[in-house]
């Protein structure tokens, strides 16, 4: 089943801007763990954060799980968001709070202003969460500071943040490109893994072609904000890849 | 082997130039650099200063301290009426400072461009709140507020408060706008409301600078409390004018000094939290 359908997807950031995306169309399969590689600056991260609107396409059409996603507002934006995980390059966590804090504001989306204003969680997000911290290898580190853990951790702690939301969809930008290449591995393995426990598809931004190619079922190349590959894993050739990456000195 | 015969690189002197302004740039520099000269020399003619007539002011104002407000009294500013007005400027200045900091806080929310609850309608509301707040004096606030509650510590209280929220406000917004917008984008895609956002991912990274604001509020409001006394506010301030108006110079310089005492105290005392709370990031 088809759970995400972009098409012809156009951005610029400003009016006198270059266009940043040049007309993207794909589609995300729901057992699809899917890459998306290219140079740095080609619009990797621009195409993912238009996925949940965290900035806004210009022209184009983007339906996930049968919604059109650019016409959404307010709370029905809220709602949509909450059914897709993101997990960052930079963590993006709250330094100054817990583990286990961080990881409950995963369940925002859910809660209310009032409860969430006490940090009152109900007892279910709660048990999930040190759940999901113990899938997470994070069991003794739930009441430390964000800030206290290693790069492999704070990771960690990133993607029990995003499954908390019960995500339908992974949304991951460089989700290892901060860590060092052993690490690395674990952390897109850990993912790997929970995602097909899970069941949940997953669009991937990497720059590294051999993880991408190790850990993905379909890749798309991007460069200069066009489309230059889109293909099963296998299919991706040499001749590809120097189409990608022309624009990069190697 | 020489470093001439292997390396093909560009000779020391390439011909080329470069300029850290361009033309344009440069001409603009020099005429608005131009222009503040020729205003200042102009707004000194204007003056007619006469340098000779400025010195000797200094001997002029020397003498009349010395003759009429020296000694001070300083009795006067001992006994149990003055301490009162003395803890009624302290009063002042931590509730206007207080209702000034919780008001300034949710205009400095919608007034800062990041996180704004809403661009359109709260952002340019929140901005007018707190500039306007700033625009008026606060002894125009204690003059506007005298004519509508009468004389007294309310009046003072209100003018302190519109103070507060313009001051802190402003600050409050400056950090807002600063925050690592990292978490905040985390807290948007996992479908936080705005105000979840801001409690969330914007308070704890600001929450120690707002403390500190808080308190360099405090200290500036109680300088302002002086003032916005003297025009009807009550206070140290009120003890003042009413010295002043019977020309009861030995009393005036003894309230000048507590005055300054006590600004200095705060200011002491201010300096020594903010930096504990510094510490405590
Ligand atoms: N917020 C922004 N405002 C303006 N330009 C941006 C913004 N974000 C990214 N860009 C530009 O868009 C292009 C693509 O960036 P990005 O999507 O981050 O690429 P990638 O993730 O593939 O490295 C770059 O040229 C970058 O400068
Ligand atoms: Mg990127």
């Amino acid at each position: 089943m088809t759970v995400l359908k972009v098409r012809d997807l156009r951005i610029r950031y400003a009016d006198n801007q270059p266009e940043i995306l040049k007309g993207i169309s794909f589609d995300v399969e729901d057992s699809d763990f899917m890459a998306i590689i290219g140079p740095s600056g080609a619009g990797k991260s621009t195409l993912i954060r238009c996925i949940n609107r965290l900035v806004e396409p210009t022209s184009g059409s983007i339906e996930l799980f049968g919604q059109d996603v650019l016409a959404l507002k307010g709370t029905a934006l809220r709602q949509l968001r909450r059914n897709v995980g993101m997990i960052f390059q930079e963590f993006n966590l709250i330094n100054r709070m817990s583990v286990m804090d961080n990881v409950l504001s995963g369940r925002l989306g859910y809660t209310g202003n009032l409860r969430s204003l006490f940090r009152a969680f109900p007892q279910s997000d709660i048990s999930r969460a040190l759940a999901l911290l113990d899938r997470v290898g994070l069991s003794d580190h739930v009441n430390k500071r964000a800030d206290e853990l290693s790069g492999g951790q704070r990771q960690r702690v990133g993607i029990a943040r995003a499954l908390m939301q019960q995500p339908k969809l992974l949304l991951l930008d460089e989700p290892t490109s901060a860590l060092d290449p052993k690490i690395s591995r674990e952390v897109m393995g850990l993912i790997r893994e929970i995602a097909s426990e899970l069941r949940v598809p997953a669009l991937c931004n990497i720059h590294d072609v051999q993880l991408a190619k190790e850990s993905c079922n379909r890749i798309i190349g991007l460069q200069d904000g066009y489309k230059k590959f889109d293909g099963e894993t296998g299919t991706l050739r040499d001749r590809d890849l120097e189409e990608i990456y022309a624009m990069e000195v190697l | 082997m020489t470093m001439t015969e292997t390396n093909p690189g560009p000779a020391p002197d390439s011909g080329q130039t470069w300029s850290r302004y361009g033309a344009t740039g440069a001409a603009t520099r020099h005429a608005t650099l131009l222009a503040v000269l020729v205003f200042l020399g102009y707004s000194l003619h204007f003056l007619n200063v006469d340098l000779s007539r400025l010195l000797g002011t200094f001997s002029g104002v020397w003498r009349v301290v010395s003759d009429r407000y020296y000694p001070p009294e300083i009795a006067y500013v001992a006994n149990a009426g003055y301490l009162g007005a003395i803890l009624d400027t302290l009063q002042m200045s931590f509730l206007g400072g207080f209702i000034g900091v919780v008001c300034a806080i949710p205009l400095a929310w919608f007034s800062a461009w990041n996180v704004t609850p809403s661009r359109r309608i709260l952002f340019p509301l929140g901005r007018l709140g707190v500039i306007s707040s700033r625009a008026i004096h606060e002894t125009i606030w204690t003059i506007l507020f005298v004519s509508i509650l009468g004389f007294g510590m309310l009046a003072g209280v209100s003018a302190l408060t519109m103070f507060c929220i313009g001051f802190a406000g402003k600050l409050f917004a400056d950090e807002i706008e600063a925050v690592d917008m990292g978490p905040v984008e985390a807290m948007r895609s996992a479908g936080a409301s705005d105000l979840q956002v801001f409690v969330w991912a914007v308070v704890p990274q600001v929450r120690v600078a707002f403390t500190g604001i808080a308190i360099y509020t405090w200290d500036v409001a109680f300088r302002a409390a002086t003032v916005v006394g003297f025009f009807g506010g009550g206070g140290m301030g009120w003890y003042l004018k009413r010295n002043i108006q019977q020309l009861e110079n030995t009393k005036v310089s003894a309230i000048i000094l507590s005055i300054i005492a006590m600004v200095l105290i705060a200011e002491v005392f201010s300096g020594w939290v903010r930096a504990r709370v510094n510490r405590a990031k």
